[in-house]
C-alpha cells in the first residue's frame, strides 16, 4: 500500500482554488509556511480569505492582490509592530478585515475542529471587538442563569498550510520549538491540511518527546520538504528569525519603488531562486560590513 | 497551596453531608480508598457524579451514602450489572436514588464547561434519545449563525472532586499519566479537590503526556499507596480483574454485601 503523502510545492498550490478560505499556521513572524505562501504569491489564485495569526504571510498575499478578506487577531512581524503591506491594504480599503482577539480566534478554530457551527465564550465580552466585527453574535444560556455569552462562528477552512520543524512521509508533523501556536487546530479545522517542513524523515524516524508530535497524519493531505521554507520568520530551534532580511523586507514594503525592486530580485522566480537570491543578498551585506 | 494530610482528616474537612462529589478516573486511577473513608465516616446525602459509575459507586450506593447519581453508563466493566445500584433504583434499597443520566460526551462536556466556568457546553448529541425528557440538565440552544439546534448541557461544578494520582510533590503539585479520563476537568470544575497518591516525592520528574495539576488547584493530598485498588495505577500496580469478577456474587445479595463491607471497609482502615 502506498502511504506516502509527499507532494511538491507546485502540486499543493495547484490544488487550491480562487475564492477559498485558507488558514495559515504559525504566529506573527514565527514558523510561517513561507515557501508555500511565496508559491501562492506567484500563482494565479485570487479572492482568497486568509485566516491567520498574521505576519508576512498575510502581508505578502495582500501585496500580490490575492486577498479579499483577512480574518485575524493581529498582523505583525513581532520586531516590526504592524505588517507594512497589511497597513497599506487596510488604509486603502483593498481588503475586508474580520477582527478577533486571540481567545475568540482559538474558539472559532476549535468550533471548526469539532465540526460545530459556533462555540460560546466570555472572551471579548465588554470589549469593542464585537462592535468592529459584525460576524460575532451572542447566545443566551438556556438555563436559569440566563447569561449572555459571545458566540464565535466556526472558522472552517477549505485548506490549511502549516510549517513544521520535522514531518514524516506519511504526514505526521512535529514541532521542536517553544510553542505549537495553533497549528494543530488549523490542521483539524481544515478540509485539507498541507504540511511543509524543514526536514522530511521516514515513518518512525521522528525523534523527540511524544508531546512534540503535534499533527497526526489523519489530518494531513500532503507534505513537502522546504528547507529554510519558513524564511524570514523564526523557526526554532533550527533557524532564528532573519531580522536583517525582515528589516529589508519591511523597509522595501513601505515604498512602492523599493518594493518593486525587492519583488523583482526575490519573488520573481521559484523557491530555489528565492533561497539563492537571499544567499547572495546576505553575502553583499557581509561584504558591505567589511 | 495543597496541604499534605492524612486521608481521614482530609475527608472529614473537605466532604460534608449533602455535598455534590465527583470521583473520577476512567478504569485506571479510581479513588477507592477515599470512597471507603467516606463510608467509614458516615457521610451521607451526597450527590455522586461520575462517568462510568462502577464498583466504587456500587459500594457507596449500597451503603446509603448517595441521594442522587449524576452519571453516564453504569456497570461492572466486563462483568455485568451493578447489583447495589440496580437494587437502589428498582427497590429503593437501602434508600431511593434519584438519577440524572447523560452520554459520555455529554458528561465530558459538562465538566469542561464547569472547568471553564461557563454555564453550559454545546455539542451534537442526545438526538433521537429519550434522555433529554428525563433530565433537567439537557437543553438545546440555537446556533445564532446557522439556526441549527444543538444540545446544551449544564455545567457541572462539584463541591468536591476526588481523584487518585501516581505522584505529588511536597508543595501538593500532582502528576498523573497513562490512561487518563476527565480528572483535570473534574478537578478544575470543583470548589475543593482531594487527591490520593501512590507516592510523595521531592521533585516531579517530567513524563510524556503527564497531566500536572498545580498545587493551587488542589485542596489536599493524602499519601495512600494502592489507593486505587481494585483498579490500578500505571507504573505502580495492575488491575485486579479477579476482584471485579468476585464482586458480582457479593453484590447480588444484600447480606453478603453488608458483611463484605463490614469486614473490608468499616472495620478496616
Amino acid at each position: 500500500m502506498n502511504t506516502t503523502k509527499i507532494m511538491t510545492i507546485g502540486e499543493i498550490v495547484g490544488s487550491l482554488e480562487s475564492g477559498m478560505t485558507i488558514g495559515i499556521g504559525g504566529w506573527g513572524s514565527r514558523r510561517k509556511p513561507m515557501a508555500l505562501v511565496r508559491a501562492i504569491y506567484r500563482s494565479s489564485l485570487k479572492d482568497l480569505t486568509i485566516v491567520s495569526l498574521g505576519g508576512a504571510d498575510v502581508g505578502l498575499l495582500c501585496a500580490a492582490g490575492k486577498v479579499r478578506r483577512v480574518v485575524a487577531p493581529f498582523v505583525t512581524l513581532d520586531s516590526v509592530p504592524l505588517e507594512p503591506h497589511f497597513r497599506v491594504a487596510r488604509q486603502s480599503g483593498a481588503v475586508e478585515f474580520a477582527e478577533y482577539d486571540e481567545g475568540m480566534f482559538m474558539f472559532g478554530l476549535l468550533a471548526a475542529a469539532h465540526r460545530l457551527p459556533f462555540l460560546p465564550t466570555r472572551a471579548g465580552l465588554g470589549s469593542d471587538v464585537p462592535r468592529v466585527n459584525p460576524d460575532l453574535r451572542t447566545v443566551r444560556s438556556p438555563y436559569d442563569d440566563g447569561e449572555e455569552l459571545l458566540a464565535v462562528p466556526a472558522l472552517t477552512l477549505d485548506a490549511a498550510l502549516i510549517h513544521m520543524d520535522r514531518a514524516d512521509t506519511r504526514g505526521n508533523g512535529q514541532y521542536l520549538g517553544p510553542d505549537p501556536y495553533m497549528d494543530d487546530l488549523f490542521a483539524k479545522a481544515a478540509g485539507r491540511c498541507y504540511v511543509s517542513c524543514e526536514r522530511l524523515v521516514g515513518p518512525g524516524e521522528l525523534d523527540g518527546p511524544p508531546q512534540t508530535l503535534l499533527v497526526s497524519r489523519m489530518h494531513t493531505a500532503g507534505v513537502v520538504e522546504t528547507p529554510n521554507g519558513g524564511h524570514f520568520t523564526d523557526c526554532a530551534p533550527d533557524r532564528a528569525r532573519d531580522e536583517a532580511f525582515q528589516r529589508h523586507y519591511a523597509t522595501s514594503a513601505a515604498d512602492p519603488e523599493a518594493w518593486a525592486a525587492f519583488a523583482e530580485r526575490f519573488l520573481s522566480g521559484d523557491e530555489a531562486a528565492y533561497q539563492e537570491a537571499v544567499r547572495r543578498w546576505r553575502e553583499e551585506q557581509e561584504e558591505r560590513a567589511r | 497551596m495543597a496541604e499534605i494530610r492524612s486521608l481521614r482528616d482530609a475527608v472529614a474537612d473537605l466532604i460534608h453531608d449533602g455535598d455534590t462529589v465527583a470521583m473520577e478516573g476512567f478504569t485506571h486511577l479510581i479513588p477507592f480508598a477515599a470512597a471507603h473513608e467516606i463510608i467509614r465516616q458516615g457521610i451521607t446525602d451526597l450527590t455522586l457524579v461520575r462517568m462510568t459509575p462502577d464498583v466504587i459507586y456500587d459500594q457507596l450506593i449500597g451503603m446509603g451514602v448517595a441521594r442522587r447519581l449524576v452519571f453516564s453508563w453504569g456497570g461492572n466493566p466486563g462483568v455485568g450489572s451493578l447489583h447495589r445500584f440496580r437494587d437502589a433504583v428498582e427497590n429503593g434499597w437501602p434508600r431511593p436514588l434519584e438519577l440524572d443520566e447523560h452520554s459520555h460526551a455529554g458528561m465530558a462536556n459538562r465538566y469542561v464547561a464547569g472547568a471553564s466556568r461557563l454555564p453550559f457546553a454545546v455539542l451534537r448529541g442526545y438526538r433521537g434519545s429519550d434522555l433529554p425528557k428525563r433530565s433537567s440538565t439537557i437543553a438545546t440552544v440555537t446556533c445564532p449563525f446557522t439556526g441549527e439546534e444543538l444540545a446544551a448541557v449544564a455545567a457541572v461544578n462539584p463541591d468536591v472532586t476526588v481523584i487518585h494520582a501516581q505522584r505529588a510533590d511536597r508543595a501538593g503539585n500532582v502528576q498523573l499519566w497513562g490512561l487518563v479520563g476527565v480528572q483535570k476537568e473534574a478537578a478544575l470544575a470543583a470548589d475543593r479537590v482531594l487527591v490520593t497518591v501512590e507516592e510523595i516525592v521531592d521533585e516531579l520528574e517530567p513524563m510524556p503526556d503527564a497531566v500536572v495539576l498545580p498545587g493551587w488547584t488542589v485542596s489536599a493530598v493524602a499519601h495512600v499507596p494502592n489507593g486505587a485498588h481494585p483498579s490500578y495505577a500505571a507504573g505502580y500496580s495492575v488491575r485486579d480483574n479477579d476482584f471485579y469478577q468476585a464482586w458480582d456474587p457479593i453484590s447480588r445479595d444484600r447480606e453478603a454485601f453488608l458483611a463484605w463491607m463490614r469486614e473490608h471497609v468499616l472495620e478496616a482502615s
